[in-house]
């Protein structure tokens, strides 16, 4: 029965090498697309989930309600809450504080920066994360202990036996030294801190001096709690509000605390570990994250692509199914029964699945490397995963694509068979499900075309959309870590004297800012009681020229105007002075200002600190297009009595290059600043990671697409080139009379277009309401218009057209009186 | 003279075999006329028949058709004649399967742009005629052969041709659809209808006005008068 099933398949492949060919090649592709995407959307699911104890794991967030700001959720919460924590909550096993740090080493007079954490000495006692070197208990307990990732050991000393080698590690410009304790293991499975190249102890002088540590309202890491049970997760979550209430409030004057009632604007919640990457994607500082709703799209359109080369095999299975009637007719007459013949036929679908789903995985080898480079995610061939998927692919598509033929071909009656002229046509009814199977397909490729197109256009809109300020021929650099008037004051005319440079200004904020404050002033002599909780900056000489900021209302600042000077830090601490300030469009709008010029003049204020708004510029972006901008409020600081705080200094160049630029800048930085990085980038590079997810993401859908449209255009080809075959003879009778080729070739056409032309009229509305959905997280986004669906679906039209072109060609110019002989 | 065949030849050529199809055929046929082609089996009958209806090109040789050299006409314009000239009935009758009855009848005449309620006119007359209008909704395989036969008819000459081409149209009949077909024929012609008829029915071929007969792709007899 094997040999008769293989003998089978070999001699249909043979008859029609073809049609096998373009069989096996779509489903080929569909499992690929389907395994490749599938080992993704693994990879994204499996984070965390190597993490010893990771059902145990929960990350402490904070919830803020500020005036005047939509509410959100921050991984950063006050280290202050650690000590009370442990003291409140017998569940707790143990706590470890993260700090995020952009660590350097110097190695021969050059800076390689690296992802770093500063965590407490419980780090490796909260996450069993393994070290291939070194021991978890003491690794991080000496100050000045460092331990490596496996990949940062290779890259300093080009191996991973360097326990007890020094390093010299650089922060805000302050160097210190480090004896490599520990060398982390490559994680199986991505997870949290899976980016960590060096691990540090959080310095004694920070614990002591930072806010973060001291404050409930300053914020700068993440804690993490190991609870003893799974179950003290609901019971730890269910008192935090007593817990907000009680250790997080103090006297008004209490800067520690957050005043008499916390709980009106704070409030604290648990993450799982297990479900944090998924969830950080509305959590500000939270982990990498991905949007569920993205990753679950990723699948199912792996899922589709396979559905897609299914539909083909079913199409095509049952085209050619009518071609064998008469081997069906002759092998009943000589005694075959019709399960015999029902075996035969399903065996050998089952057979040619096999064969594609070899070569799928084949393809999946391939494309795996391709979409890891693609998706930036170290995603790898998981047999375990594959090998569990590969039998149910086979069985699923075998008895998809073979049941309906061979029901068909082993109900054939011999004696209608061997006595008709012509091949049965399989009747209308196969035709239709035909038609429909194609209008399916074609249903599913141009959603996933027009979404495609839809994240394509989106991604280049938020990338070269208006950010506020001029982007070209601007270059921004490190905070400087000095709070020193003179080494600003240096450092401002090692900078301007660089030559190109046309404007150059200091800012405490910058694109992708690495630290921000805000405070919440009330305006003043208004009626309404209207508080705002505003970001804070202070702009520095020739802020405006360099980045070109669009004026709405006002004025900008003017140093003739003595009141135009902010205040320095001794009168930021007390809260007092009368100041102007320019502020954003966003922050005259939360004041319930309706126009910009209503704003001008008008007086805000924090506590004693009274704000005259002199202008109102548009809003600048420096966030991700994902997040809305803030209320701002921007003091003036002329750098001639208060330093700034940090600040980034920002140029604006011509006539020269901007790698040229960037060199000569980074040069007399390190003239001021030797120990500190200059890092001066283009502000694309800087925020890079802003919009490197999407566009990643992005190149996966496009690359979905196009094996979607591939697969269907393979279908469309293979049943374009039966279908011609099939109606030869009626296109001779056509002829015969009088038609033309080109009303042949109209027809055709016609004929197959039509399913596509519905498939596009199924697919648009899905497409729009799948694309509204996704659109709806973007702050900055397109208008969803009919440009983006018309173009897609002409597209799709256009490759359809060409794909099934060359046959209807061929069959327009056929000679009518060959092709009545057809058949 | 309707039509007037001078010195036609086909050949059929392979890599290695050249087969004579038709060789040096001469046949004239008037309007009006109804004339039958005979012979064995591979003759060049229906080789013939598909030059008359211009599906086929000589290999050499002069078909006038009225005042129009046909041979030199290019696909396009042979297809124009056919549709505007020819009308086409085969021994397997040729309806197009997923197409009704009436809209069958009506493809040659969408090829000729006329306007829907002309077609509609032309396509229910042609029904009446050959009295198949009760099946105008039904599909090909819902018919007997004899009913397909008269709808291809009906096709044939809904478009009012100035020839009338039979390829062996009782050849796929019982003798009486055979006969009914035949008469159907007959009355055409009567009405001034120009038929030529591939048969191999001696008593049907009596039916016609002349006779050909054809043997390896010769005329062998014309009319009665030996060649």
């Amino acid at each position: 029965m094997f040999q008769a099933i293989f003998d089978g398949a070999l001699r249909e492949a043979r008859r029609h090498p073809l049609h096998t060919a373009l069989n096996i090649l779509g489903l080929a592709v569909g499992v690929c697309v389907f395994l490749t995407l599938g080992l993704l959307v693994r990879y994204e699911y499996s984070y965390n989930a190597s993490v010893p104890d990771a059902d145990r794991i929960v990350r402490l967030d904070s919830h803020w309600s500020l005036a005047g700001t939509a509410s959100y959720e921050s991984a950063f919460t006050s280290f202050r809450a650690v000590p009370f924590l442990r003291d409140d909550f017998p569940e707790i096993e143990n706590a470890v504080r993260i700090i995020p740090a952009t660590l350097q080493v110097r190695r021969e007079g050059q800076f390689t920066s690296f992802t770093s954490y500063q965590v407490d000495p419980t780090f490796f006692q909260v996450f069993g994360l393994r070290l291939i070197r070194g021991l978890p208990t003491n690794a991080l307990s000496r100050p000045e202990g460092l331990v490596l990732s496996e990949g940062a050991a290779q890259r300093l000393f080009g191996k991973t036996d360097v326990i007890g080698h020094n390093i010299e590690l650089v922060r805000d410009g302050q160097k210190t030294s480090h004896i490599v304790t520990g060398v982390l293991a490559q994680p199986a499975e991505p997870g949290v801190l899976s980016d960590a190249e060096i691990l540090v102890p959080i310095p004694t002088e920070d614990i002591n001096t930072r806010s973060c540590f001291q404050r409930w309202g300053s914020a700068c890491g993440r804690i993490y709690l190991k609870l003893h049970n799974v179950t003290d997760i609901s019971t730890i979550g269910a008192q935090l509000r007593d817990f907000v209430i009680h250790r997080a409030s103090g006297a008004d004057s209490d800067e520690t605390s957050l005043g008499t009632h916390p709980e009106q604007e704070f409030s604290l919640s648990l993450v799982p570990l297990l479900q944090q990457h998924f969830y950080d994607i509305t959590v500000r500082g939270g982990e990498e994250a991905a949007d569920r709703n993205v990753v679950n799209s990723i699948g199912i359109t792996g899922f589709l692509a396979l559905m897609l080369a299914c539909a083909n095999a079913v199409n095509l299975a049952t085209a050619r199914a009518m071609l064998r009637a008469r081997e069906v007719a002759v092998c009943k007459t000589l005694g075959a029964s019709r399960r015999r013949l029902f075996i035969q036929f399903m065996g050998e679908a089952l057979l040619t699945v096999a064969t594609a789903c070899l070569a799928g995985l084949a393809l999946c080898e391939v494309l795996t490397p391709v979409v890891a480079s693609l998706s930036g995610q170290a995603v790898t061939v998981r047999y375990g995963f594959v090998l569990l998927l590969w039998p149910l692919i086979v069985i699923g598509s075998g008895l998809a694509s073979g049941i309906y033929p061979a029901v068909v071909l082993s109900r054939y009656r011999p004696a209608a068979i061997l006595a008709a002229t012509r091949m049965p046509s399989g009747g209308r009814m196969d035709a239709r499900l035909r038609n429909a199977l194609v209008v399916v397909q074609f249903a599913i490729a141009v959603t996933i075309v027009i979404c495609t197109f839809v994240i394509d256009r989106q991604t280049a809109f938020i990338r070269n959309a208006d950010r506020g300020y001029t982007m070209s021929g601007l270059l921004v650099g490190s905070a400087i870590p000095a709070k020193d008037l003179a080494i600003q004051h240096k450092m401002l005319d090692a900078l301007q004297a660089v030559p190109g440079v046309k404007a150059l200004t200091f800012g405490e904020l910058g694109p992708n800012p690495p630290n921000q404050n805000k405070s919440t002033y009330k305006l003043v002599n208004s009626a309404e009681k209207v508080r705002v909780h505003l970001l804070f900056d202070r702009a520095g000489s020739e802020y405006f020229e360099t980045y070109n900021p669009r004026l709405l209302a006002g004025r900008w600042f003017d140093p003739k105007y003595g009141q135009d000077e902010g205040p320095d830090n001794e009168a930021l601490q007390k809260g007092t002075g009368n100041f102007n300030v320019v502020v954003n469009e966003t922050a005259a709008l939360r004041f319930g200002f309706t126009t910009p010029d209503a704003a001008v003049d008008k007086v805000i204020s924090d506590q004693g600190l009274r704000a005259t708004i002199i202008g109102v510029i548009s809003d600048f972006r420096f966030v991700s297009p994902h997040e809305p901008v803030e209320p701002e409020i921007i003091y003036y600081n002329s750098l001639t009595r208060t330093p700034f705080d940090e600040p980034i200094p920002a140029v604006r160049f011509d006539n020269a290059s901007s790698s040229e630029m960037v060199i000569h800048l980074n040069r007399a930085w390190a003239s001021v600043l030797p120990d500190t990085p200059a890092n001066f980038q283009s502000v694309d590079d800087r925020t890079l990671e802003f919009y490197q997810g999407d566009e990643r993401r992005g190149r996966i859908f496009t690359l979905g697409a196009i094996a979607a449209l591939l697969i269907a255009c393979l279908g469309l080809y293979s049943l374009a080139s039966f279908t011609a075959v099939r109606r030869t003879h009626e296109i001779g009778i056509r002829k015969t009379l009088g038609a033309s080729a080109r009303q042949i070739i109209l027809l055709l056409l016609g004929d197959f277009l039509r399913p596509v032309l519905l498939a596009c009229v199924i697919a648009s509305p899905i497409a729009w309401f799948a694309m509204r959905s996704w659109l709806s997280g973007f702050d900055q986004r397109i208008v969803l218009g009919p440009i983006h669906f018309l173009t897609a679906i002409s597209g799709a039209l256009f490759i359809a057209a060409m794909t099934v072109l060359g046959q209807t060609l061929r069959v327009a110019r056929s000679e009518p009186a060959r092709a009545l002989r057809a058949e | 003279m309707l039509i007037e065949l001078t010195h036609i030849q086909r050949l059929y050529r392979s890599d290695e075999v050249e087969t004579t199809a038709l060789c040096d055929i001469e046949l004239s046929v008037e309007a009006g006329e109804f004339v039958a082609i005979m012979g064995p089996s591979g003759c060049g009958k229906s080789t013939l028949l598909n030059i008359l209806g211009t599906i086929d090109r000589p290999t050499s040789g002069s078909y006038r058709f009225g005042d129009d050299e046909l041979t030199a006409l290019n696909e396009a314009s042979l297809a124009a004649f056919r549709r505007d000239h020819l009308g086409y009935i085969f021994q397997n009758f040729n309806l197009i399967d997923d197409l009704t009855i009436e809209r069958n009848i009506e493809l040659a005449l969408v090829y000729r742009n006329m306007p829907k309620s002309l077609r509609q006119e032309r396509v229910a007359s042609a029904m009446d005629h050959v009295g198949i209008a009760h099946r105008a909704r039904h599909y090909p395989s819902q018919l007997s052969g004899g009913q397909q036969q008269r709808a291809a008819i009906a096709r044939a000459i809904a478009g009012e041709p100035r020839l009338i081409l039979a390829d062996e149209p009782t050849g796929n009949l019982d003798t009486e659809n055979g006969a009914q077909v035949m008469d159907i024929l007959q009355h055409l012609n009567d009405e001034g209808a120009t038929i030529v008829m591939v048969t191999h029915s001696p008593s049907h071929a009596d039916l016609a006005k002349r006779r050909v007969d054809m043997l390896d792709g010769r005329i062998v007899l014309s009319a009665g008068i030996a060649i």
